[in-house]
């Protein structure tokens, strides 16, 4: 049996093997979707957040320079009481003392800093003491009495272990350098949780933020990813109303995502590299795969049902279709393969294998479009009278007004969609970058609330570190780290700040009879020399390890904050470094900090993104013009999508939606999504070019290609699930998912079907 | 100074006897009446980044007086440490601070804490209590072609000690104190000591010790010189007025 008449070798050689050996096609497609995912055992998730960072990157370069020196710098807060009760009494300082002692146990922790681990510094007459500030677990009034008067006279002690109204106690834990934060935020949960049931537990801290979050975003999504699959399921199930159908288009889909998942597994295995860990990034990777190969399908489907309606046989519908769609998958996956292949420009490691991963998914799915569909759709014996072949869908019926619709006012609907283009280019220029982490999650959430609890009581979520390079036990210089604590204190959102300057001020203090006039910075370097002396015989020098260097020619400054939004830390860092850029005895300063990090990180994401965005429309655009043999061909490819980034991006910005890591994935989506529709338009075009009458060329091709598109486009707007997740960029991807859909598929129906309607004289010229 | 003391601790003639017999037997071996000596301390930290310190020392009674002059390094130079140890426990630490020209009375109650940076915290340079603490004989063990007794110490609760347990090594012939590992609460290995020891009239006294704690990988290295043994020194040396005076020798 070999009945068809296809004019290129591969493509025949593929409808024969389908057509003549479907059993064949269907085994072998199995098993390679087996034999691939198999990697699976392999794939490695990755929730260090950190892992992410470049490792050149300047602010990475400090923070990396800071762990080293004094430790690793991000710690989880733990704040514990009773609301309306006070915390200073004798049962709520054994809880402490407990909850100390199980945290140190953990091999994970370093350090843990509370009252029950400081020391105090006191002078009478003459005499200096330095002792433990909770002596015992056990405490006396008398000895409650002390401590309570020992922080009310050190305020800025206080406000690091206590709350304003001493109802909580606060509680930092540090972890051992090169721990993920998610390892330790799970370790102290599990402390925290176990033995403080009796009280009101908080959690904060950037490591605990950061160590919580992929998971949590890995979780929801993947919940919501399901509830998505069903209503695509719904979606097809009612346009194409044959179950065996749908199953196909899912077959396609999920055996790509195997593959795809399956070949991460494998790289893992083969490299060895971190590029292929599944980490928070790679997130977004079964959603956007879901679309494309959901658009391999419905093309696929949708076709074989037109063309077995109007042929009334399997085989010839089967020809005709894999005979006008091989070619187009194939662009569309080539096109997207080269659009993701772009993100290995990005700095982020992960990109790297991000995109290479998600290409072999995209090419499997594009394999399995050739080989696997046809085969099955082959061996099912179809029934011509049912609905679903008989009749036209609702979606196909709809798809004839837009026909109508560009062929009577291209020119209306080419202003209009220029139009909606430079109102979406003024959007971008109210476009906000923001990566507010404790802003991912919608307030009232437990999570939020924690943050906000830790925030609005405590010392606050965020650390900002001034490194400062110099002879730390010059006067001149710590009379500068005071003044710049005093300037960093200056600005509202920060809580407290501390320095080995304060240290000084209160030995100073203390060696002076406790006279508070002493409080401050000696003016001789000899009289400092004797005060870390005198320290070093009384107490543990350790106690500065994490203010100063061994050398102590490296300081630390460290100013804990409430939340800030990225412009405001944008701001602050430039104060802090204009204002350092001012000290004559600091050699050098330099700003670093989880939130200056991840700031970095973020413009570094968005950065990428910008590169890859343009990288990958210009690539679609070589690749179009090639296949396509003319240049113009492939300028119109790009256009919808063009379109498309420039309206979502600019509605986020008059939507006040901030551009973050998470909402920049968006225009992978696009990019992938917008150019399978354009080129499926340009492919039919011109295909019928030589075969259907000039006038009525937009509408046929509109008719042909329409349905799978608006259906396409509707399945993936299943997606708006995401609207209901707990992180709010999630919710915005899921809302922006739909405006998406919504933006290329009508786009390429009307802007792109406008401009080819207008232009058909010239390009009807190309293709003759 | 007394890590001294942790020297002469394992001074003792001991043949198949148990831990605590072993242990009484090093506890009452016979010490210098007083000593003088220069030492330098240098500390090492994980980067290979150190820090030499340089002191006179001149004791008494066991290291019960003491007095510590700084030498080095030269942000150091002038400060003077005495120290008094009292029958009841509250022992008189002062400093003279020259920068200040004042003389403090300082104390640290935490037992844990490093003297000095080192790796040497107070709890080690204190001597043991027999009574508080257990003394178990393992098995002997040979180290270095050197046949030594092995003892598991366990300080005893009240002691509220830093440490789950020590062990230590002690040399059969010439019975003095080879090496000794000391394990965290957690039972992790904190810290390995090593001690070298000359004689001197008809004591062995310590003239080096190495101490790393394994978890911050961090090392001291203390070298004793010029060491002078019963030289005749006398309780009133041993006053706040000679802090001030750096001695010749």
């Amino acid at each position: 049996m070999n009945p068809f008449n296809s004019n290129h070798p591969i493509r025949a050689w593929f409808i024969n093997r389908a057509l003549n050996h479907p059993h064949f096609n269907i085994i072998l497609t199995i098993g390679l979707t087996l034999t691939v995912g198999s990697g699976i055992s392999f794939l490695t998730i990755d929730d260090d957040m950190m892992a992410m960072l470049p490792k050149d990157l300047d602010s990475r370069i400090s923070w990396d320079a800071v762990q080293d020196e004094f430790g690793s710098t991000e710690v989880v807060f733990i704040a514990f009481g009773k609301k309306g009760r006070s915390i200073i009494n004798s049962e709520s300082f054994a809880a402490l003392w407990d909850v100390t002692a199980a945290l140190q146990e953990r091999s994970v922790i370093d350090e843990v800093t509370c009252i029950t681990t400081m020391s105090r510094i006191d002078s009478d007459d003459g005499f200096m003491l330095i002792s433990d500030l909770q002596p015992s677990r056990e405490l006396n009034m008398l000895e409650i009495e002390r401590i309570d008067h020992y922080l009310n006279q050190n305020p800025s002690i206080r406000k690091r272990v206590l709350s304003r109204d001493k109802e909580y106690f606060n509680i930092m834990v540090q972890p051992l350098a090169d721990i993920p934060h998610d390892i330790m935020r799970n370790t102290v949960v599990a402390v925290g949780d176990s033995v403080l049931s009796d009280f009101e537990v908080h959690y904060g801290g950037t490591a605990y933020i950061t160590g919580s979050v992929p998971a949590l975003i890995r979780n929801d999504i993947s919940v919501l990813l399901r509830v998505g699959l069903v209503i695509m399921a719904m979606v097809l199930m009612i346009n194409l109303r044959n179950p065996f159908a749908v199953g196909l288009v899912f077959a396609v889909i999920v055996q790509s995502l195997i593959v795809m998942v399956g070949f991460m597994g494998w790289m893992v295995f083969l490299t060895g590299s971190e590029s292929f860990h599944f980490a928070i990034i790679n997130t977004s990777m079964p959603i956007i795969l879901l679309t494309i190969a959901n658009s391999d399908g419905v093309h696929f489907i949708t076709k074989f049902f037109k063309e077995i309606r109007i042929r009334k046989d399997t085989v010839k519908a089967l020809e005709v279709t894999m005979d006008s769609l091989l070619v187009p998958i194939f662009l569309t996956s080539i096109t997207t393969i080269a659009a993701f292949l772009s993100l290995s420009l990005a700095p982020i490691e992960q990109m790297m294998g991000y995109g290479v991963c998600i290409s072999a998914g995209i090419g499997y799915a594009f394999f399995l479009s050739s080989t696997f569909l046809p085969a099955a759709i082959r061996i099912k014996k179809w029934n011509m009278n049912s609905k679903a072949i008989s009749k036209a869908s609702m979606f196909e019926n709809m798809i004839s007004y837009f026909g109508r619709l560009v062929t009577s006012n291209p020119r209306s609907i080419l202003a209009a969609g220029v139009t909606i283009a430079v109102v979406g280019i003024y959007g971008l220029l109210w476009l906000n970058v923001d990566v507010n982490i404790a802003g991912f999650f919608k307030p009232g959430t437990e999570f939020r609330d924690s943050i906000d609890f830790i925030d609005q009581e405590m010392t606050g979520t965020m650390d900002i570190r001034v490194r400062v390079e110099g002879p730390i036990k010059s006067p001149e210089l710590l009379k500068e780290m005071t003044g710049l604590q005093q300037m960093l204190e200056d600005n509202s959102k920060v809580t407290t700040s501390f320095s080995i300057a304060d240290m000084v001020k209160q030995m100073h203090r203390v060696v002076m009879d406790n006279d508070p006039e002493f409080e401050m910075i000696p003016d001789e370097r000899d009289k400092i020399n004797n005060l870390f002396t005198m320290y070093s015989m009384s107490g543990d020098p350790d106690d500065f390890s994490t203010m100063v260097d061994y050398d102590y020619s490296v300081g630390l400054v460290t100013s804990l904050s409430r939340v800030m939004t990225t412009d405001e830390i944008i701001s602050t860092v430039d104060k802090i470094e204009s204002y350092t850029q001012g000290l004559k005895s600091v050699e050098k300063a330099s700003v670093t900090g989880m939130a200056v990090v991840l700031r970095d990180l973020v413009y570094l994401i968005v950065e990428s993104s910008i590169i890859s965005i343009v990288a990958s429309v210009l690539v679609i655009g070589l690749i179009a013009s090639v296949f396509f043999k003319r240049l113009l061909w492939g300028v119109m490819a790009i256009i919808p999508l063009s379109v498309a980034i420039i309206i979502n991006f600019g509605f986020m910005g008059l939507a006040g939606i901030s551009l973050s890591h998470v909402t920049a994935l968006l225009a992978s989506i696009i990019i992938g999504v917008g150019v399978d529709f354009a080129i499926h338009y340009i492919s039919q075009y011109r295909r019928l070019a030589d075969r259907v009458e000039k006038n009525n060329l937009t509408r046929d091709v509109i008719d042909d290609v329409g349905y799978p598109i608006m259906l396409d486009s509707a399945s993936n707007m299943a997606f708006g699930a995401l609207l209901f997740s707990a992180f709010l960029p999630v919710q915005y991807i899921g809302g922006l998912m739909v405006f998406a859909m919504i933006s290329t598929s009508v786009g390429t129906l009307t802007f792109l079907a406008a401009i080819a309607e207008l232009l058909k004289d010239r390009l009807l010229e190309i293709e003759t | 100074m007394k890590y001294i003391l942790v020297g002469s601790f394992f001074v003792s003639v001991l043949t198949g006897q148990s831990g605590y017999d072993i242990a009484k037997k090093l506890d009452e071996k016979e010490q210098p009446k007083d000593l003088i000596y220069r030492t330098s301390m240098v500390l090492t930290n994980s980067k290979g980044k150190t820090r030499t310190n340089t002191m006179i020392s001149k004791s008494m009674d066991s290291n019960r007086r003491q007095m510590i002059w700084f030498l080095e390094p030269k942000d150091d130079k002038g400060v003077a440490f005495l120290k008094i140890e009292h029958d009841d426990g509250n022992d008189e630490w002062r400093l003279w601070l020259p920068a200040f020209k004042k003389v403090r009375r300082i104390s640290s109650s935490k037992k844990s804490d490093s003297f000095m940076g080192s790796d040497l915290s107070y709890e080690d340079m204190t001597s043991r209590e027999l009574s508080e603490n257990t003394y178990n004989r393992l098995e002997d063990d040979v180290v270095d072609g050197r046949e030594c007794y092995v003892l598991e110490i366990i300080p005893s609760k009240k002691l509220n000690s830093s440490y789950s347990k020590h062990i230590s090594w002690v040399i059969k012939d010439g019975l003095v104190g080879l090496k000794e590992e000391s394990y965290d609460k957690r039972g992790e290995l904190k810290k390995k000591k090593e001690f070298q020891y000359k004689r001197l009239k008809d004591y062995h006294v310590i003239e080096r010790i190495y101490v790393k704690d394994m978890q911050k990988n961090h090392t001291t290295e203390i070298m004793f010189k010029s060491i002078e043994v019963d030289s005749g020194i006398e309780k009133n040396l041993f006053q706040e007025k000679n802090l001030k005076r750096l001695p010749k020798k």
